[in-house]
């Protein structure tokens, strides 16, 4: 029964999500059910029932004048011929097995970047020596950075074709990959949560440090980076893993039945080309706007504004265009 | 015995599904059923073509849909029942099969031309 399911989904995968489609799908589910259940019945094996039934299915073009998607059929062969590629199940789970690996490894490669300065932290003499040790350790781990994120880059290098090439995941992989992230929901969540917690709780060694042997800051900093890094370590490890779900299902176009899949708050398309054009900058040049303002001006206190405003207007300009 | 092109059986699958419906009401694998079981399985309906034939009958009018609980056990399907235009459709395509009947006749061998 699964096999057939998955095969009359696949067949649908692609074709746009209207009325008549959905309920061609669903009429053609019950004749297939129907038929599957009395041959079961008439003791043919399950191998044998789902072979006559999916033999006997036909064609979905002889449907293609009844659903009014005679002009997109046409398309879609024309396409076909051309250059799409199906991702298979065991391609995917090659994906999904690298995306987790890398996502570990930039994780740690961040997490060095941040913590490369505790060096000079912990070293507050200023002496040659002391400064000496202390470039080596930024350099040292500059450089490991550096190369967990070429590793990475090499190792992901060979999936590219995800992004270029028209690429579509059939039913049975999407629903694998859907369960997939589904499951590592909670754990997503878990990450998250300690990294925020983390990175709130950084500045408590600097100021008990500090209270503690009043004016000495000793570890204090280096623990505040310490504590950020497992924090963004958290944070990007996270990201990465779940980007790497949301990448593989939102292969298939979201206007199709097989697109079912992707969070629809993903998909925002302003109507506007030019504006969608410029909205892909907006967050960069918002940043740009915020350190700016707040390096020239050293007012951090008040520059948060920024990104309150900016998403803001953000939301007035999706209203609008 | 070769098997039946699509092509020129197509012309009668509503033919077919009309007279199925003539005494009652029937879904989708109730009628592929009885067409298999009828024609002795040399003509076995494809699940697309019946559905196609479905909508483009009941675009024409010539049957209505509807939707009940089936008497076995229970599983929401949908009906299909002729209606009166439906009955009228149907008394054309015999008449004109029979014409067709009579005028392809005339050019079959009796010996099927061995």
């Amino acid at each position: 029964m699964e096999t057939i399911r998955n095969y009359l989904e696949t067949m649908f995968a692609r074709l746009p999500i209207t009325l008549e489609v959905q309920k061609a799908k669903n009429e053609l589910w019950q004749m297939m059910e129907d038929k599957y259940t009395e041959l079961i019945k008439d003791g043919k094996t399950e191998n044998e029932a789902v072979g006559i039934v999916i033999s006997e299915f036909g064609n979905l073009d002889e449907l293609a004048e009844e659903l009014g998607i005679s002009n997109f059929v046409l398309q879609e062969n024309q396409k076909q011929a051309g250059n799409l590629r199906y991702v298979t199940l065991a391609e995917a789970k090659e994906y999904l097995h690298d995306k987790a690996h890398t996502a570990c490894t930039v994780a740690l490669g961040v997490l060095l970047c941040i913590i490369s300065c505790c060096g000079y932290l912990l070293d507050s003499s200023w002496s040659l020596r002391g400064g000496l040790y202390a470039m080596c350790f930024m350099f040292l781990s500059i450089a490991a950075a550096v190369a967990l994120f070429m590793y990475s880059g090499f190792v992901m290098g060979k999936w590219k074709f995800l992004k270029k090439r028209g690429c579509s995941v059939d039913f049975a992989t999407a629903e694998y990959v859907h369960n997939r992230r589904e499951s590592f929901r909670v754990t997503h969540a878990m990450m998250i949560t300690i990294g925020v917690i983390l990175c709130i709780l950084s500045v408590l060694p600097v100021v008990i440090v500090t209270s503690l042997f009043s004016g000495r800051i000793g570890m204090g900093p280096v623990l505040m980076f310490v504590l950020i890094g497992i924090g963004v370590f958290l944070f990007v490890a996270a990201g990465n893993v779940n980007a790497g779900f949301t990448t593989l299902l939102s292969l298939n176009k979201s206007d199709t039945m097989g697109g079912s899949f992707v969070p629809s708050q993903k998909q925002v398309n302003y109507k506007n080309n030019t504006v969608s054009q410029m909205m892909s900058v907006y967050w960069p040049t918002v940043t740009c706007i915020y350190l700016c303002w707040s390096f020239l001006s050293f007012d951090w206190h008040i520059t948060w504004i920024v990104w309150v405003i900016a998403a803001v207007v953000q939301q007035l300009i999706r209203a609008i265009w | 015995m070769g098997s039946i092109s699509s092509d020129i059986i197509r012309g009668y699958n509503d033919t077919m599904i009309l007279y199925l419906l003539w005494e009652a009401p029937s879904y989708g694998y109730e009628i592929s059923k009885k067409i298999k079981s009828l024609t002795d399985e040399k003509y076995v309906i494809k699940e697309t073509t019946l559905y196609s034939a479905f909508t483009r009958l009941e675009k024409n009018g010539f049957v209505e849909a509807f939707s009940e609980n089936a008497a076995i056990n229970g599983k929401r399907r949908t009906y299909y029942r002729i209606t009166e235009q439906g009955r009228q459709y149907y008394r054309e395509k015999c008449a004109e099969w029979t014409l067709t009947k009579e005028v392809v006749e005339k050019f079959i061998k009796e010996d099927g031309g061995v």
